[in-house]
């Protein structure tokens, strides 16, 4: 039942918001049904036993509404629902139009979000991931910033082409089932699919995800995206909808399609390696921070596109610590981006520069978020960072010193972003400057406490995951002995 | 099972003391007043100093040569454990005892330097913040927790570069520095890796006991260790990756006292020292280190002859002197490396801040053709000067010339050209050093209108005790020529494992020390011919030089060709990537999807007027009748 509830609370929340017409109780009700969310998540991840939820829903067709998690789950609902709150947040005391719609629309947002990463069932899977889409799209296009329409227009266009993808092997899956047919997860994972048919079903199933996270090539609606999108929408978007292509394909892939796994490994691994070098590079001539941002977002998704493909167990655990710690980092580096240009008027750094005479505490701050964006130790990022490069080498040296490069690339990139903003003579036009205030610190403290506390100290997410190593195994299972068919072969 | 050695618990409290002190005064840094928080950061690294003292008593009477303390468990993930650990041995004790006794000496010296400062509090925030890193790299029971200090570290350089944030080219600076560093620590982080995949572990004690069953050559061993190399490369600023040390010199003089000459720089040293059992396990490893070490010695060497900034000339110094503690790594002699480390770090943080002390005085002017006669003027500053200087040229009985004359030896233990080579270097330190030394004291003053006057006793004391250890520093090591047993070098022999070469006679040494002393003496008349007698002075920029003194002028040009070669490629190749590739070839391929897409809609909107409800409409019908159709085959 607490899954249903955890399912639920926010898309009830936010319809019981719609007659409301006063932006801080719309606000402050949809704060804290995220914070009582959070908490129930915390209470599921730290109870010993484990809970389900299951209905029949369309009965001859074998699909039911059934709810449940293992560690990735788990790992992916809480970041989603440690989000929520300061995504939320961020609209406070901030001139925004329709109040109510928007954060109804953020929490249906969150709802989808949740019954993404909880389904059982395929299908039930499928339905979360476009319902997502909806609120998102509207969110895009009614708050965006300039050229929101055509941008969110290439946005939809492209996320719904692997979505059918996505619903054509979902169905092709479906009718492969023996028996009675279903879309439970459970009976995908027991079929036993020709290798030459999970070459090409890789493919089918895997753009959908490709697209989202983004893999290069697919990645070309991102930037534009982020650098359209409200705080808030950019925040959904960069924090955890990206998690939504990684949860999927470790759900999807690699127990379905593990042959095609194989086949394909070293094509995705190479193509995810060119992401890293290639929106590292761009990245450091960008002049507008959130496009900045948005390239070094897809860097360092790429690394973990990469450190999914070498199949082991190093790589697989920093890449769901790291889905954890740049979720969190990048939602503080984009709100960081925001206070910016609501302090400056611009997000184009050559007309920043020497804000930290006026603004010392926001110097700091920024600093501290960019240091866990380029992984330095004590930051989660570190941890998750040096786990998957551990795992990438265990497959390649040369592919992780490739990856590696993040850690010099993400350091000339962000330094000089840091340098332009922040540092420099003090400019005329930003005299009357004003440092962060009580509510930037609301959500930036908390933030920067999980950046440095899982640096520190990640062992909590560690144990959080315990299933997951076994999880993680499972996944592994198969495609290692698939391996060494191949191998034996 | 050893038994635990009582107090040795304290040893959290070397690290936490600086990590408190920068909690306090960088919590607080709008709050103190005038020296407030200088006090409190040189108190928490005094009394840090202090356990550093006491643990050494306690060490020494248990008994035993290690101990570690470990925190907790840092990351455990299936094979991997990495405790956040601390070991406190001989060789990590000496270090602590260096960084916390002349960085708190260079603590109260910036009290007076960076007084009237507004961003002081600031200043000494990141100065304890780069104690504690430094303490963590030092004391790091395995590789994992000694990258943390190592790139903590490489953060407080970079902050306290570009301390003065306003100059555009100091944060340039900043940047180069921590970028440059991050390259080497690439190598090292996969080096770390290769280490554990090979060991299984990355702490000391587990992979050094595995390793010493191992055979010499062992070729993962020798991977490791030259990848373990390219991060000691980048900290001690070696060639190819030492341009970075001499524009940190944009920052404060104390941080490039602490940081960039006693503590930081000399981290490569220590990690490759503390590694000693798997570099004797790697001759490959050691001559690369011995071409690099004797190359960069020369190299940088070459360049301060003709530097003219003061601070400059003490960084290409301290680049050349790391090459020389480099040159003994390669020769296997690790404690005579850390050695030279230690009066190193006397006597460079004492010219460096004999140098602030001059800055100080001139007003902010760092040009040596502009100052001189300072010796009347600035008693205490031209002595302790003098004392360095001696110091650095390997005059004895000054602390340089026992370490440097042990490299000597070793190098002519190996090999004879090697010797010559490292001697060579030596004479040039010598002349650039004189040159300093003359131009900036003797003479006349050549800047008109500037009153230098002596600094104040927060300054002077820490130079006076700098200067006693530069001069009586090498007593710590005495040889067995001059009736000494190596004290220093047998106290790290625990922990650090020096190849044995063959030893030269003793009246062989004293022929090298003759030769030497007498090549000295004629490069220090040399440069009172040239610079008091003569009165020469470096000729200003832009008058025409010979072609080889441009060259050298120009540091051999080697940061315009570093950035023809990387930097403006890299951007160019950048805006290349986004410009076409992004723009011109990935874009309209999707705009291509997208428009057959629109012209798909442009037929279809005949029959649905483009409202896109009824596309969602029509979508879920299509999924619909698509599973029906499905089911019926």
């Amino acid at each position: 039942m607490i899954l249903l509830a955890i399912l639920l609370i926010p898309i009830l929340t936010g319809l019981l918001l719609l007659p409301f017409r006063k932006a801080k109780l719309v606000r402050s009700i949809a704060l804290a049904s995220s914070i009582l969310n959070l908490l129930l998540t915390l209470i599921l991840a730290f109870s010993p036993e484990t809970s389900a939820f299951h209905v029949n829903w369309i009965n001859y067709m074998g699909i039911n509404f059934s709810l449940g998690y293992d560690g990735i789950s788990l790992i992916m609902l809480l970041l989603t629902n440690l989000l929520f709150p300061f995504i939320l947040l961020a609209g406070f005391g901030r001139e925004q139009r329709n109040v109510h719609l928007l954060n109804f629309l953020i929490l249906f947002a969150q709802s989808a979000l949740i019954g993404v990463f909880l389904a059982q069932n395929a299908f039930l899977f499928y339905v979360f991931w476009e319902l997502a889409l909806i609120p998102v799209y509207f969110i895009l296009l009614i708050w965006g910033g300039d050229g929101r329409k055509s941008i969110t227009f290439k946005f939809f266009i492209y996320t719904l082409t692997g979505s059918l993808f996505l619903l054509f092997g979902i169905i092709y899956l479906y009718q492969l089932t023996p028996g009675m047919h279903t879309t439970d997860f459970a009976a995908f994972n027991q079929l036993n699919i020709p290798t030459g048919t999970q070459v090409w079903l890789f493919w089918i199933l895997f753009i959908a995800f490709a697209i989202k996270m983004p893999v290069f090539p697919f990645h070309t609606w991102q930037p534009p995206t982020y650098n359209m999108a409200s705080t808030q929408g950019v925040m959904i978007l960069a924090g955890v909808m990206t998690k939504m292509g990684i949860y999927g394909a470790l759900r999807f892939l690699f127990p379905i399609v593990p042959s095609g796994v194989l086949f394909w490994q070293n094509t995705v691994i190479i193509l995810s390696l060119i992401g890293v070098v290639y929106a590292s590079i761009i990245a450091f001539r960008k002049t507008n921070l959130k496009m900045l941002i948005a390239f070094s977002s897809m860097a360092h998704i790429s690394l973990m596109v990469t450190a999914m493909f070498v199949l082991n167990t190093y790589a697989l655990q920093g890449l769901l610590f790291q889905v954890m710690s740049h979720g969190v980092t990048i939602v503080a580096l984009f709100y960081l981006t925001s206070l910016l240009k609501e302090k400056t008027g611009t997000i184009e750094l050559p007309q920043m520069g020497g804000l930290k005479l006026q603004a010392p505490n926001m110097a700091v701050l920024f600093l501290i978020v960019v240091l866990g964006s380029i992984a330095l130790p004590l930051t989660a990022g570190f941890v998750g960072e040096f786990l998957m490069i551990a795992g990438i080498f265990k497959q390649s040296a040369w592919f992780a010193a490739i990856g590696g490069l993040t850690m010099i690339f993400g350091a000339i990139y962000m330094l000089f972003a840091y340098q332009r903003a922040m540092l420099g003579d003090k400019k005329l036009v930003y005299s009357k400057l004003t440092d962060v205030h009580t509510l930037d610190y609301l959500i930036l403290i908390p933030l920067i406490v999980i950046i440095l506390g899982l640096g520190i100290y990640p062992q909590p997410l560690f144990n959080l995951m315990g299933q997951t190593i076994h999880s993680a195994e499972n996944i592994l299972k198969p495609l290692v002995e698939g391996a060494l068919i191949l191998k034996t072969n | 099972m050893v038994e635990p050695i009582p107090n040795i618990n304290l040893a959290l409290l070397v690290p936490a003391l600086p990590l408190l002190g920068f909690l306090i005064t960088g919590l607080g840094y709008k709050r103190f007043k005038n020296n407030q928080a200088g006090i409190i950061a040189s108190t928490s690294i005094g009394l840090s100093f202090l356990v550093s003292v006491f643990l050494f008593f306690v060490l020494r009477n248990s008994g035993q040569d290690a101990a570690t303390v470990t925190l907790f468990n840092w990351i455990a993930v299936g094979n991997m454990n990495i405790p956040f650990a601390f070991l406190i041995d001989h060789l990590s004790l000496t270090m602590m005892l260096i960084i916390t006794g002349v960085g708190s000496l260079i603590h109260i010296y910036s009290i007076g330097y960076m007084h009237g400062d507004n961003r002081i509090n600031s200043f000494f925030a990141q100065m304890n913040l780069f104690t504690f890193s430094m303490l963590l790299l030092v004391m790091g029971a395995n590789y994992l927790v000694l990258f943390i200090g190592w790139e903590g570290v490489g953060l407080c350089s970079y902050l306290l570069i570009g301390f003065w944030f306003k100059n555009p080219s100091f944060n340039y600076a900043a940047r180069k520095a921590f970028i440059i560093n991050r390259i080497g620590d690439l190598g090292f982080i996969l080096g770390i890796i290769l280490l554990f995949f090979s060991f299984n572990s990355v702490s000391f004690s587990e992979v050094f006991a595995q390793a010493s069953t191992m055979q010499i050559g062992t070729p993962v061993i020798t991977a490791i260790t030259l990848l373990l190399l390219v991060g000691a490369v980048g900290k001690s600023a070696q060639i190819p990756l030492f341009t970075w040390l001499p524009d940190a010199m944009a920052g404060p003089t104390p941080v490039s006292a602490l940081i960039h000459a006693a503590t930081m720089v000399t981290a490569g040293i220590y990690m490759i020292a503390r590694s000693s059992i798997l570099y004797n396990l790697a001759p490959i490893t050691l001559n690369v280190i011995i071409v690099i070490g004797l190359s960069t010695a020369i190299l940088a060497a070459i360049i301060g002859l003709k530097q003219n900034d003061i601070k400059k000339v003490l960084a290409y110094s301290t680049v050349s002197q790391l090459g020389y503690m480099f040159l003994a790594l390669g020769l296997g002699a690790y404690s005579t490396a850390v050695f030279h480390v230690t009066t190193h770090a006397f006597f460079k943080a004492l010219l460096f801040l004999g140098a602030g002390s001059i800055i100080h005085a001139m007003g902010g002017e760092q040009d040596i053709r502009k100052m001189g006669g300072l010796r009347k003027k600035m008693p205490v500053t031209y002595w302790t000067f003098l004392a360095g200087t001696l110091a650095i040229s390997g005059i004895p009985p000054f602390s340089g010339f026992f370490s440097k004359d042990m490299i000597l030896v070793k190098a002519f233990e190996h090999n004879i050209i090697i010797y010559i080579l490292a001697l060579a270097g030596a004479l040039l330190t010598c002349f650039y050093m004189f040159r300093l030394l003359y131009l900036v004291f003797f003479r006349e003053q050549r800047l008109a209108g500037a009153h230098p006057h002596e600094s104040p006793k927060v300054m002077t004391i820490p130079l006076i005790i700098l200067g006693i250890l530069s001069v009586f520093g090498g007593f710590l090591n005495i040889p067995s020529l001059f009736g000494g047993d190596l004290s220093f070098s047998n106290f790290l022999q625990k922990n650090v494992f020096s190849k044995v070469s063959e030893e030269i006679s003793h009246s062989t040494e004293i022929g090298l020390i003759i030769l030497s002393l007498s090549l000295l003496s004629l490069i220090i008349w040399l440069a009172y011919r040239t610079f008091i007698r003569k009165a020469v002075v470096p000729a200003a920029d832009g008058v025409s030089m010979t072609p080889i003194a441009r060259l050298v002028t120009n540091k051999f040009y080697i940061d315009e060709i570093y950035t023809t070669v990387f930097e403006k490629p890299f951007g160019s190749f950048s805006n290349f990537l986004f410009k076409k590739v992004e723009t011109n070839i990935l874009n309209p391929i999707v705009d291509g999807v997208g428009e057959a897409t629109s012209v798909l809609g442009m037929l279809t909107r005949r029959l649905q007027r483009g409202n896109m409800s009824f596309y969602f409409f029509a979508m879920v019908a299509g999924i619909l009748l698509f599973i029906i159709f499905i089911l019926t085959i």
